[in-house]
Parts: structure tokens; C-alpha cells; sequence
């Protein structure tokens, strides 16, 4: 599945970084409407496993744009306008786990699995820890307000759909493969 | 559940603009409040003026606009400003001057420990707010006011490789696609049963349940990019530059608005760094006008 080098940019990345950013948009547009209820202000957007499983199955550059470009269209449909920061962080947390695509060679595999959701919470800790950090420069929000209010939150809600929902996406894109031979 | 684009065209100043011109008119107003750290409340409303000019321009019905008004007020006056009034921190350290003028005091018992409230909290807070809404109304517009088929030529011509532009384009002609196979699975897996509207069980079951919508749109998605990618290989996409469909071009009032953005960035930074004129500080009228 995966014979590519980690960071090549051709049309497989083009595209799949495209279909993951439009997924990833319309996920989060959709779970608006079916907010999962959470303590305090922690958030759930089940959207964040596609955009991890994004970079794992398609390494780096697909997880940075379909996290860039897919925040970015998730904002705009919903009318909230254009965040650089929340975006960007958004590209790293796919980013990250596309540095361990090379090492996922089955997506059956569940030491591979856990390897993947042991990246994917890599990803979400220095996407999110980008994006609330530099809040501190936009919003001008001190450092435990950062942490507390912006990067914990974020951080847990976002840890816990990953866990539940990469495996399941593993699984399913292990069978899907096979099917299609390549 | 249709995606619908926020943007219609309107016969307005704002959208005659390049859209190239907006992006760099975005990005010359966050620089230059946050590169040279811009706290002083004279040049704060100036730029927040010029930001709600451009806003009320747009001519933005209210009917599309409110809801998001509505959360980014909130986020603006609970979180950033309730946090700037509160706790005072987050500015330059002068907004902690243990001088300023005490308003409201609610202590612990016997000890230091508790809050308060000082006219240079109060100040900073309200400072705070201005100089977030003067970023974030320009941005708000963005959706509304620019035609989602030619970010792609935007990028493209703001010196994007053709790989990031044509990733942009394409992000935007599969969003509807993907929306619509989401309803489509959606009414199909309620059709087998299956209660979207009332997910049951505790937090890890809901998202649990969550699958059964989620997997079949990615894993088709999967599929179909796969046929994208034929075609594409088919007419040697990547081995050359592309030409593209569409071409921006700048008008003098595009080159206006542009130099307008750089001369503010570069006003920001020689006012700070060249004559120390963008620091926090409380004018005297506002400590006269609340404590006499």
C-alpha cells in the first residue's frame, strides 16, 4: 500500500490531499448539526480520525493539506471566516502522523494500529499546542489561558475520537485495499 | 443537508477586488498588529475603523452574517475578554502595574489571594477586544465575498506550485460531493435502523456509533480518488507547468488597496520600533472618567 517515499509531492498526493481536505470540511461541517455532549468545553470532531488516518495511509504532505485546506473550507462553510493559525495547526496535527506512514505496512496489524494512534496523538499534541500557542500572539490570551482553555480541551476531545475511530478506519481501509490490489 | 457556499455576488467595492488583494490586505492587518505588537488604543481603532469600513462595504445581509457574529462575540467578550479584565495577563507586563487604580476587590480572608480588578485591566480588556475584531472582520468576510471557484487561480498566482493550487481547487469541487454521499449514507443507514439523531450509551459508544457513517464516505472516497488520479496521470499531470482556465488580473484600485496594507504594516512597525509610539498604556481621560 504504501511504496511512495514519505515526502514525495506528485498527483497521489495531489488528490488524496484534496479528497482528505473536502472530507475532512464536510465531516466537521456535518457534526455540527450532531454535537456529541462533553464535559466542560471539550469538543468532539470525529472529522480529526479521518484527517490522522489521512496521513498515516497517504504520509505528510496529504495529512498537511487535508488539515489546512480542510479546516479552512469547515470555517468557510460555516461562515466563520479564515483562522491562519487554527488552519496550520490543523495541517500539523495531519502532518505528523504522515511520518510513520513508511512503517505502516499493514493496517491490520495491531501493533502497526497502535503505532498509528500513538502517532496520531503526536500530531494532535503539537497541532493543537501550534495553534493555541500562537493564540498567544494573535489573541493576545496568556500562557495558562493557552494551555487551559484552548490546548487541553482541544487536545483530549481530540485524542479520544482518534483512539475509538483511527483502528476502525485501519481495519476498513486494510479490506478496501486488498479489494482494489494496489 | 446541502453544502451551500456562503458567497453571492454583489455589486460591491470588496468584491471587485482581486481576491489576491484581499489575502494580502488580510495578512498586512494581522502583521501588523501582532509582528510589532500594536497596544496603543489610538492606533488599535484607527485600523479597527478601517476593518469595519471594509465590513460594512460587503454589504453582508444579516441574515447570513449573524450566526457567526454571534459565536465570534462570543468567544471575543467571555473568553479574550473576560480573561484580559480578569486576570490581566497575555499584553505587555505594564498591564499588571500594581499602581493602576483599584475597581473591584474580592480577597480571600487573611490572605492576598483572590481577584482584582484595576482600571489597567479594565483597559486592557477592552483593548484586547478591539485589536481581535479588527482581525477577525476582514477574515469573517473571506466566504461571503469571494468566489470559491477561483481560490485555486488565486493561490495559483500568488506563486503556489500548480501541486498546492490544483489541491485547493480540487478541495473545493469534492466538498459538495462528499457532503451529498454523506447524506446519501446517512438516509441509507437510517433506512437499516440506524438512530443518528439519538446516539445511546456512554461517550465511548456514541463515537463508536459514529462508524457506520464515517467509514463508508472515507472508504469510497478512497476509491474515487484513485479513478482522480488515473485521469490526471492520463493528461501528464506534474510533468510540466499548467495553464489554467482562469487569469486574475490586477486593476489600479487593487494596487491602491495593496499599497494601502503595506503602508499600514510598515506605519505599525516605524511607529513602534522607530519613535516607541504602539505601547500599552491607560489615557488619563479614563482613569479621570472612572475614578475622578
Amino acid at each position: 500500500m504504501n511504496n511512495n517515499s514519505t515526502w514525495e509531492f506528485g498527483t497521489r498526493q495531489v488528490v488524496y490531499g484534496a479528497i482528505g481536505a473536502a472530507l475532512y470540511g464536510a465531516l466537521s461541517w456535518a457534526t455540527n448539526f450532531f454535537p456529541l455532549p462533553a464535559a466542560g468545553n471539550i469538543t468532539f470532531r470525529p472529522a480529526v480520525a479521518v484527517l490522522i488516518f489521512f496521513g498515516v495511509a497517504y504520509g505528510p504532505i496529504v495529512g498537511l493539506l487535508a488539515g489546512f485546506i480542510g479546516n479552512t473550507l469547515g470555517d468557510m462553510i460555516s461562515g466563520f471566516g479564515f483562522y491562519w493559525n487554527w488552519s496550520l495547526g490543523n495541517g500539523l496535527m495531519g502532518m505528523v502522523p504522515g511520518l510513520v506512514m513508511a512503517a505502516i505496512t499493514d493496517f491490520k496489524d495491531r501493533s502497526q494500529i497502535i503505532k498509528a494512534v500513538g502517532w496520531g496523538a503526536l500530531g494532535i499534541a503539537v497541532g493543537m499546542l501550534f495553534a493555541s500557542l500562537t493564540e498567544m500572539f494573535v489573541g493576545g490570551i496568556d500562557l495558562s489561558t493557552a494551555l487551559v482553555g484552548y490546548f487541553t480541551p482541544a487536545f483530549i476531545g481530540n485524542l479520544v475520537v482518534t483512539a475509538i475511530l483511527l483502528p476502525i478506519l485501519m481495519i476498513a481501509f486494510a479490506g478496501v485495499a486488498a479489494r482494489r490490489g494496489r | 443537508m446541502l453544502v451551500t457556499w456562503k458567497y453571492r455576488p454583489r455589486n460591491t467595492f470588496i468584491q471587485s477586488l482581486d481576491p489576491r488583494t484581499r489575502f494580502i490586505l488580510l495578512a498586512c492587518i494581522i502583521f501588523a498588529l501582532t509582528i510589532p505588537e500594536i497596544w496603543d488604543y489610538r492606533i488599535l481603532i484607527s485600523l479597527f475603523l478601517f476593518s469595519l469600513t471594509q465590513f460594512l462595504m460587503a454589504r453582508i445581509e444579516w441574515k447570513d452574517i449573524r450566526r457567526p457574529l454571534f459565536f465570534i462575540s462570543i468567544l471575543v467578550f467571555f473568553i479574550i475578554g473576560l480573561n484580559g479584565l480578569l486576570s490581566g495577563r497575555g499584553g505587555p507586563s505594564s498591564v499588571a502595574d500594581p499602581n493602576s487604580p483599584i475597581l473591584f476587590q474580592a480577597l480571600i480572608p487573611g490572605t492576598t489571594w483572590g481577584l482584582t480588578v484595576t482600571i489597567s485591566k479594565l483597559w486592557f480588556a477592552m483593548n484586547q477586544v478591539i485589536r481581535i475584531l479588527s482581525m477577525a472582520l476582514p477574515a469573517i468576510l473571506i466566504p461571503y465575498t469571494i468566489d470559491p471557484n477561483i481560490y485555486g487561480t488565486a493561490f495559483k498566482q500568488l506563486r503556489a506550485s500548480d501541486q498546492v493550487a490544483f489541491t485547493m481547487d480540487l478541495a473545493f469541487r469534492f466538498l459538495p460531493t462528499f457532503a451529498r454521499d454523506l447524506t446519501i449514507t446517512m438516509d441509507a443507514q437510517r433506512a437499516r435502523g440506524y438512530e443518528m439523531d439519538k446516539l445511546k450509551g456512554g461517550l465511548i459508544a456514541k463515537i463508536r456509533k459514529l462508524a457506520p457513517l464515517i467509514i463508508p464516505v472515507t472508504m469510497q472516497s478512497t476509491v474515487t480518488g484513485e479513478e482522480v488520479i488515473d485521469a490526471m496521470d492520463l493528461r501528464a499531470f506534474g510533468t510540466a507547468p499548467r495553464t489554467w482556465l482562469k487569469n486574475l488580473k490586477y486593476a489600479p484600485r487593487d494596487y491602491f488597496v495593496i499599497g494601502l496594507g503595506v503602508a499600514i504594516f510598515i506605519t505599525c512597525c516605524v511607529l513602534k520600533w522607530g519613535f516607541g509610539i504602539g505601547g500599552f498604556f491607560v489615557p488619563d481621560f479614563f482613569t479621570n472618567a472612572l475614578v475622578g
